[in-house]
């Protein structure tokens, strides 16, 4: 519940008060933010399924992100950055839709 | 799809673990450890897999899930220790500090376990506990919400979204501008050439207009059918012993027109190239069938200073009247107005021929 209002207060923070980014970190946001989805997916597929621990969360959210953003800066130095991050966003929504269609299991049973 | 190997693996946990606990205990403190946390190692095959194959044959997958079911219930217990096994390799480091726990709902009977995921889900939204963990993924949650929130933010918003752009992209965004300005420029001029044309042509219809509507009124002048001012003189003939016949006005007429004149009224009826004059039995004069009285009153525009010499030569109209004891008068005038108007009547027979 508190990580709900967590995100929610987030998300409103982000909205209302419009923080200034340094530049550096611009083209990595929407990419880190793919990945953040992704371990927040799991989180919540391994919380239905009873085996959620919030060290793995919070390791898997982390990595995740630095993961995701250093492919992203990887690809900018050699060159293919547009290709390599469609690449990630792409592993990266079928791992959210995979975890996505547990929850749906869980939540629904269908 | 995971509800089929799921039960089996925690029944599975419950003969390694052998401990039971609330639900709602489970949700909140780390169970068994990452088994079926995404991220975690080995563990990724082990819960995708039957994730990707579920998603390509949905609904092939349902009859499956639940044939399924009773069987692996009871044969859960050897399967599942293999796998428990491999998936649970990193659990002595990771989860030396963590409970252990397993759900009852494991070993309850399968339409309650069916429901576990929903219990547990209950579970964790409510009521809200204060925890450390919980604190922490707050906390991170609240970071994703803040990116998402500034980047949906960033996306919409015009003018930052090139800020994050790579270089390649700005490149491409460049030409991709430089281009389309070509083709608008492109299509500017073609416009603008079009329009001068549209612009030249109107010009040239209002001109032709105008000249048509010129030469119109100069006709109607001619004609008749329209009035006439200018300069010019006006000539009365006072004829009180009846002396004048249509011959003489006629005389009057023909010498005015060699004189130069323009348009010319006797009276109140206009002298047209088709006017005619008759002499009425009981005296008087009529022209175009309209009698007139006297005394005749030339209004003739022209030249003055061409008219009046021309009227007054030696064996000219003047005299000829005069010695019929009639009295012309001649006044010159800066302005006279010709303001009778014949009907013009369209010719039965004669048509334009062409050129």
């Amino acid at each position: 519940m508190i990580a709900v209002l967590g995100l929610v207060i987030g998300v409103v923070v982000g909205l209302f008060v419009q923080p200034e980014l340094p530049d550096a970190v611009v083209p990595y946001l929407p990419i880190a933010v793919v990945a953040a989805l992704d371990a927040v997916f799991g989180g919540v597929r391994a919380m239905l399924d009873g085996i959620f621990n919030d060290k793995v969360f919070i390791v898997s959210f982390l990595s995740n992100v630095v993961v995701a953003a250093l492919i992203v800066f990887l690809g900018d130095q050699l060159g293919v950055g547009s290709q390599l991050s469609t690449g990630v966003v792409v592993v990266l929504g079928i791992r959210i839709f995979s975890n996505a269609a547990a929850i749906r299991r869980h939540v629904f049973r269908a | 799809m995971s509800s089929a190997p799921e039960p089996g693996r925690e029944a599975a946990a419950e003969n390694v673990d052998g401990e039971g606990k609330a639900a709602k205990k489970a949700a909140e403190t780390g169970p068994v450890e990452p088994v079926g946390e995404a991220e975690h190692g080995e563990s990724v095959e082990h819960v995708e897999e039957p994730a990707k194959k579920d998603g390509a044959e949905e609904p092939a997958a349902a009859p499956v899930k639940s044939d399924a079911k009773p069987e692996l219930e009871p044969a859960a217990a050897p399967e599942p220790v293999v796998r428990l096994a491999k998936a649970v390799e990193p659990e002595p480091e990771a989860a030396s500090g963590v409970e252990s726990v397993v759900e009852p709902a494991a070993v309850q009977p399968p339409d309650a376990d069916r429901n576990a995921g929903r219990r547990r889900l209950k579970a964790a939204l409510w009521p809200p506990r204060l925890s450390r963990g919980q604190l922490v993924v707050a906390l991170l949650l609240f970071s994703l919400g803040l990116a998402l929130a500034i980047q949906v933010r960033s996306t919409n918003d015009h003018h930052s979204q090139l800020r994050g752009a790579r270089q390649e992209d700005l490149v491409r965004i460049l030409d991709e501008l430089d281009s389309r300005q070509q083709r608008l420029q492109q299509e500017k001029a073609e416009l603008e050439q079009s329009l001068a044309k549209l612009e030249n042509s109107s010009n040239q219809a209002k001109e032709a207009q105008e000249q048509t509507r010129k030469k119109a009124t100069e006709l109607g002048v001619l004609a008749g059918t329209v009035k006439a001012t200018g300069p010019g003189i006006v000539l009365t003939v006072d004829d009180p012993q009846g002396q004048v016949k249509a011959d003489m006005l006629l005389d009057t007429l023909q010498e005015l027109r060699a004189a130069g004149a323009e348009a010319i009224q006797i009276n109140d009826v206009r002298v047209v190239v088709n006017t005619y004059f008759t002499d009425v039995s009981g005296g008087g004069v009529q022209i175009d069938g309209k009698k007139v009285s006297q005394p005749y009153r030339f209004t003739v525009v022209g030249n003055p200073q061409d008219l009046t010499p021309a009227l007054n030569i030696p064996g000219g109209v003047v005299r000829t009247l005069e010695s019929n004891q009639a009295r012309a008068t001649i006044t010159q005038q800066q302005k006279v107005v010709v303001d009778a108007l014949v009907d013009l009547k369209t010719p039965q027979y004669a048509k334009p021929a062409s050129k």
